[in-house]
């Protein structure tokens, strides 16, 4: 059976029901052009992701979030005259009806404007992202755990159907992500990457992974998790491929 | 549920999505002053329609379909007498990125800004953003088909402007 390009999108954006996913795999399986077809759209997927990942961890500008504390006064925005007047101080002001709400959000907006970014976690190499400082520490050296200081968490470890490692993660920054990387060679290499929501100011529990990471898991994974001697043997055998797979 | 609480909780869900509304935005606007002005009128909006959301149904989706529709209208009201910037003019959005960061994000932004419009908010809102079809389709107020259409031809073109050679064999 021949599946469109667009199939094959939709099954690496994780989009089909499990019937259509089986035969896609079926066919991967069968024939690695469609493999590397798949691999394609979810390298661009990671890759444009990556792309934007900079402007969410960016400090959110004092009016917009006073705005939505309905702490400020706002000013009244009509895109074409601000336009206009950018650079004149033209801007009309108002208080909003809003103004009299309780600031109790502002904590919270505040706490993220106090957090900034530190070294970029990746780094694309000829086209594929791979893991780059404490992000590659944490994944080389770190056994499961929680988020660090450096902001790395740990979760699964297993070994995909080609015989890599490879591992799930949380980074927490100011938009905390999710991922997951295998190893190639001497690096991480990221497989996906997804907002991974905070529940009470905490990064959830490394084992709580968004469904888009976990899905990317259960298209990876050959059999069952490492346990924790087996997490243990590999990290000290350098993540050194576990055995060799026939094409 | 009291109005004051309803209010209250959009408004806390509202300062936690501002970092991924302004990445939306800097898609579709492509210029950082345009962009939050965007960002400002939809949460205005969003603020004077707030009863209209339903708890439990994801404010995220609410907002984009918000954001998608005042652009529209700010691109009509300005009746095309300017073509919408240039993506060198002030736009990309790197941020403090480090270098190796800041290499991808221009790549890619600078790709996405070639991209047209619909193209580029089915992109943005299913790959980056990491809406399902079906709710990426919702927010752009169009069939989940036309959205995967979109999302088809606007990740060929950036496959075409960021992979040269590596495409199909």
């Amino acid at each position: 059976m021949k599946f469109s390009d667009e199939m094959l999108m939709a099954y690496a954006d994780g989009e089909l029901d499990a019937g259509t996913r089986a035969e896609i795999e079926a066919s991967m399986a069968r024939d690695p052009e469609v493999a590397r077809a798949v691999e394609r759209h979810r390298a661009m997927s990671l890759r444009i992701r990556a792309g934007y990942e900079s402007i969410a961890q960016e400090p959110v500008p004092d009016r917009l979030a006073a705005l939505v504390a309905g702490t400020a006064a706002a000013p009244v925005v009509d895109m074409a005259s601000k336009r206009a007047g950018r650079g004149s101080k033209t801007a009309r002001w108002r208080v909003p009806p809003w103004a009299a709400v309780a600031a109790s959000v502002v904590v919270a907006v505040v706490g993220v404007l106090l957090m900034r970014g530190t070294a970029a976690p990746y780094e694309e190499v000829d086209g594929v992202l791979v893991a780059r400082g404490p992000l590659d520490e944490a994944l080389t050296t770190e056994l499961a755990s929680r988020p660090s200081d450096a902001g790395v968490g740990i979760g699964v470890s297993f070994t995909d159907r080609e015989g890599n490692f490879c591992r799930t993660f949380h980074l927490r920054q100011d938009t905390p992500v999710a991922g997951l990387a295998c190893r190639s060679g001497a690096a991480w290499e990221l497989r996906v990457l997804a907002d991974a929501p905070v529940e009470d100011g905490e990064v959830r529990p490394a084992g709580a992974m968004p469904v888009p990471v976990l899905e990317a898991v259960d298209a990876a994974i050959d059999g069952e998790p490492l346990d924790a001697a087996a997490e243990a043997a590999a990290r000290d055998a350098g993540w050194r491929k576990a055995r060799n797979v026939a094409e | 549920m009291s109005t004051t609480t309803h209010d209250e909780d959009v408004r806390a869900q509202l300062a936690e999505l501002l970092p991924r509304l302004r990445r939306f935005a800097r898609v579709i606007a492509r210029n950082v002053h345009d962009a939050d002005d965007l960002v400002q009128v939809a949460v205005e909006k969003a603020l004077t329609r707030a009863a209209q959301w339903r708890p439990g149904s994801r404010l995220d989706s609410w907002m984009f379909s918000i954001m998608k529709n005042a652009w529209i209208d700010e691109v009509r009201a300005r009746g095309r007498r300017e073509r919408v910037h240039a993506p060198e003019e002030a736009g990309l959005g790197v941020g403090d990125a480090s270098a190796a960061a800041r290499d991808i994000a221009l790549s890619v932004q600078a790709a996405m800004a070639r991209l047209p419009e619909e193209q580029r908010m089915a992109v943005a809102l299913v790959l980056v953003e990491g809406l399902s079809y079906k709710d990426a389709a919702e927010a752009l107020e169009i069939p989940v088909g036309t959205l995967t259409s979109r999302l088809a031809r606007g990740r060929e073109a950036l496959q075409a402007l960021l992979d040269p050679g590596g495409g199909s064999p």
